[in-house]
């Protein structure tokens, strides 16, 4: 590529010399008499190297140069100041004045070659770093762009899958329902229900998605579409645990990623208090008694998708007046403090215990703070999800919805 | 996560180092699928420096499983830490994979 030459010189002798010598070493030369014709020109053709002459009427060399750093088009130009004395106060000015080189008007054919050259080759090297430098800012300014769709994306697939969960509240009459829900990234893997299987019966589940992100989101949301009451009725006729988790067991097998769910499912009946459950992998539930002990309600088992002929079996436990049934994800509690100790389920289980007298949305808010001050973190690591139910009346409280 | 592979009698063992987690499931699944295209007949996957296995690291683990049983294949786990041992019970895992306790056993186990 031939390098574009501005001179600028009012001296018409020198400068058609030098031009001359210039065109002959190969380049293309332009010419300005003056530094504001010379400013035009540079703005217009945006010449590789500027060669000024120092000595000029009105503006002179240094005062151009200081024009051209001042320019946000031209502030990057390389300049070559010429003048006839290279004295070292002269040399200093110049340079301090914006100029990059200097060039003697009694140089070498030698030595004006050398300086080009030298000029030129930093000229490229300041336009690739000029040009990487606005890449870089336009492709930053689209991936922010992209990224700000992405999360908007995000977070209204999250609101849809916020609004799939039950309202908080009394989901029927007799029962208290609180939770508190924190995903690891907006949008969640770990989804929970309760809800009326007939006048009798209260179904609910909790499930965990293997893995995180999007992915993990969807896979949940189609499992829960399947576990809604409706769906299950039509499809298996009740709302029993093992019924549920053998169906979805074969449903849903083991992703081409090694992704799969754990899922616990419980059915209550409300006029005796009794009730059956069963787990898939699922670190399960904590059923805190108003009287006795808390105790947990899940044994080892396969999660969805491991064996396709698991077998799941039925547990089943009576709930008193004021009894509370908690199902987690293993998130709440598998949080490390900084030195890499786990919370543990013993500690939460602990946490549950002491906070009896407390309402239930308290004791689950303690939950999570407690996890929090353990892992000294607000955001956790894995998704968190604590939902808590409580026998309010008697245990012949009545469906209402 | 750190995963060295080496041939020991009828088997290859990749010893893992660090966590088996979502986060490091591109570097396990690499280094298996290296194996299972080397047509190794068993697997022996060495806990014993794994301090933590995730949901995600079971599946993986189960998933491997599966893949070389349909290969007439077959993994092994070895010396699991005993956290790492409980959350495998859970889930059920050591009805599906032998779990051993030293590199010989898993060896014979397997000839036998």
């Amino acid at each position: 590529m031939v390098g574009t030459i501005l001179l600028v010189e009012d001296e018409p002798v020198t400068r058609t010399s030098m031009a001359a010598r210039l065109t002959r070493l190969g380049y293309r030369v332009l010419e300005a008499e003056n530094g504001r014709v010379g400013l035009d020109v540079a703005r217009r053709e945006h010449p590789d190297l500027l060669i000024v002459d120092w000595m000029m009427p009105e503006m002179d060399g240094p005062t151009f140069c200081e024009a051209v750093r001042r320019d946000p088009l031209l502030k990057s130009s390389q300049l070559l100041l010429m003048t006839a004395h290279d004295q070292p106060v002269q040399i200093a000015e110049g340079l301090a004045r914006g100029a990059d080189d200097f060039l003697s008007k009694s140089a070498s054919k030698q030595e004006i070659t050398a300086r080009v050259l030298a000029g030129l080759r930093t000229s490229r090297l300041v336009r690739a770093l000029e040009t990487a430098g606005q890449e870089l800012v336009s492709s930053m300014r689209l991936l922010q762009e992209k990224q700000a769709e992405t999360e908007a994306d995000l977070q209204s697939a999250a609101l849809f899958v916020q609004s799939l969960l039950p309202p908080q509240g009394s989901p029927v009459q007799g029962i208290a329902l609180a939770w508190e829900y924190q995903p690891s990234l907006v949008l969640g893997g770990d989804l929970f229900d309760v809800m009326a299987v007939d006048e009798e019966h209260l179904g609910l589940y909790i499930l965990d998605a293997s893995g995180h992100g999007v992915a993990a989101a969807l896979r949940s949301a189609s499992l829960m579409s399947f576990l809604q009451v409706d769906n299950v009725l039509q499809l298996l006729g009740s709302y029993d645990p093992v019924t549920v988790l053998s169906e979805a067991n074969r449903r849903f097998p083991l992703s081409a990623d090694g992704e799969y769910f754990t899922l616990w499912v419980g059915q209550l009946h409300l006029p005796t208090g009794r009730l059956s459950y069963a787990s898939a992998g699922h670190p399960g539930a904590l059923l805190c008694s108003a009287q006795g002990p808390s105790q947990w309600l899940t044994r080892s088992s396969c999660p969805l998708g491991f064996d396709p002929v698991a077998r799941f079996e039925r547990d089943c436990v009576t709930l008193m007046p004021a009894d509370r049934l908690f199902l987690l994800s293993d998130g709440i509690y598998e949080v490390q403090s900084p030195s890499g100790e786990l919370w543990g389920r013993e500690r939460f289980q602990k946490v549950i215990d002491a906070e009896k007298r407390t309402s239930l949305s308290m004791t689950i808010g303690t939950c999570f703070s407690e996890a929090r001050h353990w892992q000294e973190t607000h955001q956790f690591q894995d998704d968190a999800a604590v939902m808590g139910i409580e026998l309010t009346g008697s245990p012949k409280g009545m469906v209402n919805g | 996560m750190d995963i060295t592979q080496r041939a020991v009698k009828g088997a290859t063992v990749l010893d893992l180092k660090g966590d088996l987690t979502y986060s490091n499931r591109a570097a396990f699944k690499t280094a298996v699928e290296q194996v299972k295209n080397s047509n190794c007949r068993h697997l022996i996957v060495n806990m014993e420096q794994v301090r933590f296995v995730d949901s995600s690291g079971l599946g993986l683990l189960v998933l491997v499983s599966q893949t070389f049983k349909l290969q007439q294949a077959q993994i092994s786990l070895l010396k699991p830490q005993s956290y790492v041992r409980e959350i495998m019970s859970l889930a059920n895992i050591p009805k599906m994979i032998p779990i051993y306790e030293t590199e010989g056993d898993a060896i014979t186990a397997r000839a036998a």
